[in-house]
């Protein structure tokens, strides 16, 4: 076996129709995951009733068990509960009209959620105390006060671990091929397997990967210099 | 103007406040005095209500809140009558001084941004800020940031300013500037109530001061009568080692 560098520039080339699909993959799972992650981190900051109880166990289960196995869990439950829930009130519509890449965005969306949630927490419990309370004695409401006193801050406090976060679920979307998602790594196993040439073909995907990654941390180094002036005097 | 009636304050079975009764009428600036861990902090952030009163009333110019159980709602209008200098400055970090002054102006009394902008200006300007517009907080030394705080407090144009300790964190150079625009302030008429450690400045600003000790008011009067003829031996003991102007006991 003879190493063809020839072929590493063709899987490339191949590669990157693949691209789109695992950047939507991404995008979806950190985009819901934000979501999901600054509700549950409200929720248990504000120890609100019930839920509290409710949000503190999906972080711990989701944090406690592999990203793979939340997919498998969704692509294999959860059409039971849909078309259960369908005959149930008789809609038409049935599971198998999801598309694959469907289960991903859920699952991926889930798990992101729990480790978004803990992201968000952490960042939103780290702004000073001082400033909510000052936004409140100018007769802010605590909406007003989160909206644009503390979540701007904590944005600026997370933004590194965020930026991780994104990495790591960008290389996570490799799961997705579990379930039959054609992404960057799918793409490049069947180019490896219908050329015989896999070594050429995962260099090709690691370098794809690699530029995706240099992307998101040039990305992140951009806004964080533009949203941390204000943190350019000095130290306190 | 300001009536606190039988405020009560608990942290868990520690008791704060044991029934507080304050009258501040309109104009007046009160200094409260007192020993740390005496309740004043306390007593002033139950205002505003940043600190929840366990039982008692607290009116400011007719709206009228019973601190038991108290809506979101009562919480929210008193807080809109006051405005609070804090000892830690408490500017918003990502905000310029300007931004600082403009937020309330903008967001809570919904004034258009035009004129938040030159009201702020003309305040800063009243602060000695008018080459600062657009420095943030971490740009600013203490005394500065402190001015700030003041303006952004001022803005409001509130019944009352809450300044909690507004010097204690601010190195002694930068004490006089903070002082001289609080005098300033005080002198148009702008009701205030003050929790201080500088006697000297209390004894000169004030109209009314309050004496605090242990969770109670032990005595209060004109800044006068306090610091020349306490009446009180908890008072006398406190202001020992304070003699105030003209008088020396020999």
């Amino acid at each position: 076996m003879r190493l063809d560098p020839s072929f590493i520039w063709t899987a490339f080339t191949l590669l990157l129709s693949a691209i789109p699909t695992t950047l939507m993959i991404t995008a979806v799972a950190m985009g819901c995951g934000t979501m999901i992650g600054t509700s549950v981190a409200l929720i248990r900051i504000y120890r609100v009733p019930v839920l509290h109880g409710l949000a503190a166990a999906y972080v711990t289960f989701i944090r406690g068990t592999p990203m793979l196995t939340h997919l498998l869990l969704i692509y294999f439950g959860l059409p039971y509960l849909i078309d259960g829930l369908a005959i149930q009130l008789g809609w038409s519509f049935r599971s198998v009209s999801i598309p694959m890449i469907g289960f991903a965005y859920i699952s991926f969306s889930i798990t992101a959620g729990a480790y978004l949630s803990e992201v968000i927490r952490s960042g939103l419990l780290a702004v000073n105390k001082g400033q909510l309370e000052a936004a409140y004695s100018i007769g802010m409401t605590t909406r007003q006060a989160m909206k644009r006193i503390v979540f701007p801050q904590a944005f600026a406090i997370l933004l590194p671990s965020l930026s991780n976060s994104t990495i790591n679920m960008l290389h996570g979307t490799t799961l997705a091929f579990t379930v039959s998602v054609v992404d960057i790594n799918a793409k490049s196993q069947i180019i490896a397997s219908s050329n015989w040439k896999f070594f050429e073909a995962y260099i090709a995907a690691a370098i794809i990967y690699w530029g995706l990654t240099i992307l998101i941390e040039r990305i992140t180094a951009v806004i964080e210099k533009r949203i941390n002036l204000y943190n350019r005097g000095g130290v306190a | 103007m300001i009536r606190l009636k039988q405020i009560q304050k608990s942290f868990g079975r520690h008791h704060v406040l044991k029934g507080i009764d304050v009258n501040v009428e309109k104009g007046q600036v009160v200094a409260i005095l007192g020993p740390s861990g005496s309740g004043k902090t306390t007593l002033l952030r139950c205002i505003n209500f940043l600190e929840r009163p366990s039982d008692g009333e607290i009116e400011i110019d007719g709206i009228t809140v019973q601190c038991k159980r108290p809506s979101k709602s009562d919480i929210h209008t008193l807080r809109k009558q006051s405005a609070m200098v804090f000892q830690q400055y408490n500017l918003f970090r990502h905000k310029t001084a300007l931004e600082n002054v403009m937020e309330g102006l903008v967001v809570v009394q919904k004034v258009p941004k035009e004129e938040a902008r030159e009201r702020s200006i003309a305040l800063l300007k009243k602060v000695g800020l008018e080459n600062k517009l657009d420095a943030y907080p971490s740009q600013l030394s203490g005394g500065q940031q402190q001015r700030v705080g003041i303006a952004r407090a001022l803005a409001l144009n509130p019944k009352v300013i809450l300044l909690d300790e507004p010097t204690s964190s601010l190195d002694p150079e930068l004490v006089g500037e903070v002082l001289s625009v609080i005098r300033k302030i005080a002198k148009e008429g702008i009701t205030m109530i003050i929790v201080t450690h500088e006697m000297a400045f209390a004894q000169d600003v004030a109209s009314h001061i309050i004496f605090m000790d242990d969770g109670v008011i032990v005595e209060e009067g004109t800044p006068a009568q306090l610091f020349n003829f306490p009446k009180e031996e908890r008072t006398r003991q406190f202001l020992k080692r304070y003699t105030p102007d003209g008088v020396y006991s020999i």
